[in-house]
């Protein structure tokens, strides 16, 4: 099932990769959250992986999607973890972050 | 009326002079504060020296308008004393002697002129004036270039300070120690957050452990941006562990109501890195004789 804007791929032992793509409508938020938790659940997930390598800023607009898309996660039991995010946008986030996000965040997918 | 007359006259006949070689006489000023004691130049290099400043003034008053401060004669004559006194700055030499090397080759060259041209320059007011000046002009070139000098030297200092200041050294594959000395400021929090976040993506480092036994005060801004550092460390996916509080900050953290409970601290930086390598999974133990 291909979901528009986002490349999620099963890497194996519950864990998915999601790869966003220049498509990527943030807007869509809603639609796009439940086709990635539906597509997980049918894949039995337990964790997703959401790649940020391509992003050199977070700005607050991009950082309400991922809080949505990973409490939305949370309500099914999948826990949702940031990799890969750049100084850059580290910075920039952790300027406007009053309190701890919801999703974890690893360099990148454990080996 | 006549006597002005007479000035004007003379600044004419300097402005038309044909000058001749008298590069050779205007090399003692040159040896004179260059070659003596403080060994700034050789005898050659004293002595193109003193040629390509007599080839740049000649060119200068047998131009257009010589007291035209934008004319290419005055820049070129100007760029000579600016280069000179870069290098003199640069072999240890002071701005003063170049300084006075400008106010004795002002006085020299009148006289060599005047000696030179059958002219009585030095009897003239407006040739006098003329010099004045000139030289004025090139003497603040030649200052415009100490302070510039002065000022690159500083910040090299200043960036040389920050960098030895705040030295992130990877203690152990993955472990990043940052030993903070000083006053933390909020420009210098922010070049060290630059940098160790570079440096986390750079070596993909799990943990960071940064000491502030060498921080002494700590104002409301700082420690936010300390909690920010902490939180963007975090967010790259690195463990982030403070270590060293003193008393004082510990107290002044309290005062100022910054919330270290999403903080990792410990007491000393041993105890920090004990810290990391367990959240590793790395257990170093002693040999066993």
């Amino acid at each position: 099932m291909a979901i528009p804007g986002v490349h999620l791929t099963r890497i194996g032992r519950g864990n998915f990769l999601l790869e966003p793509l220049r498509s990527l409508d943030i807007r869509l938020r809603n639609k796009l959250i439940e086709e990635v938790v539906a597509h997980m659940q049918q894949g039995q997930g337990k964790r997703l992986y959401y790649d940020l390598h391509t992003l050199p800023v977070i700005d607050q607009a991009y950082y309400d999607w991922l809080d949505t898309l990973a409490r939305a996660c949370q309500t099914v039991n999948i826990t949702m973890v940031c990799i890969n995010m750049q100084p850059t946008a580290a910075y920039a986030l952790s300027g406007f972050l009053s309190r701890k996000p919801v999703f974890e965040t690893a360099l990148s997918v454990p080996d | 009326m006549v006597q002005k007359k007479e000035s004007s006259e003379k600044l004419t006949a300097l402005f038309g002079l044909k000058i001749g070689n008298i590069s050779s006489q205007l090399e003692e000023v040159g040896r004179e504060f260059f070659c003596a004691d403080n060994k700034l130049m050789d005898e050659d290099e004293v002595s193109d020296l003193s040629g390509e400043f007599v080839n740049l003034i000649a060119a200068m008053l047998g131009s257009k308008d010589p007291h035209k401060r934008t004319s290419p004669q005055f820049h070129a004559l100007e760029s000579f004393f600016s280069s000179l006194a870069q290098r003199m700055l640069m072999r240890g030499g002071n701005v003063e002697d170049v300084v006075r090397y400008a106010q004795q080759l002002q006085y020299n060259l009148i006289a060599v002129l005047e000696q030179d041209s059958g002219v009585a320059f030095t009897q003239s007011r407006s040739v006098l004036l003329f010099f004045a000046q000139l030289f004025d002009e090139l003497i603040m070139a030649v200052f415009r270039t100490y302070l510039s000098e002065r000022e690159n030297t500083l910040k090299a200092q200043e960036e040389e300070l920050r960098e030895t200041s705040t030295p992130i050294a990877e203690i152990w594959d993955g472990v990043l120690t940052l030993p903070i000395i000083g006053t933390l400021d909020s420009s210098r929090t922010m070049l060290v957050m630059e940098a160790l976040l570079s440096r986390i993506a750079r070596d993909r480092s799990r943990a960071v452990v940064m000491d502030l036994t060498g921080v002494k005060n700590i104002d409301s801004q700082v420690s936010h941006h300390l909690i920010q550092m902490v939180r963007a460390v975090q967010l790259m996916g690195a463990d982030a562990i403070i270590t060293g509080i003193h008393p004082e900050i510990a107290r002044a953290l309290v005062s100022l109501n910054i919330d270290l409970s999403a903080v990792t601290t410990r007491a000393s930086l041993s105890d920090g890195l004990k810290e990391a390598f367990l959240r590793m999974g790395i257990q170093v133990t002693q040999k066993s004789s």
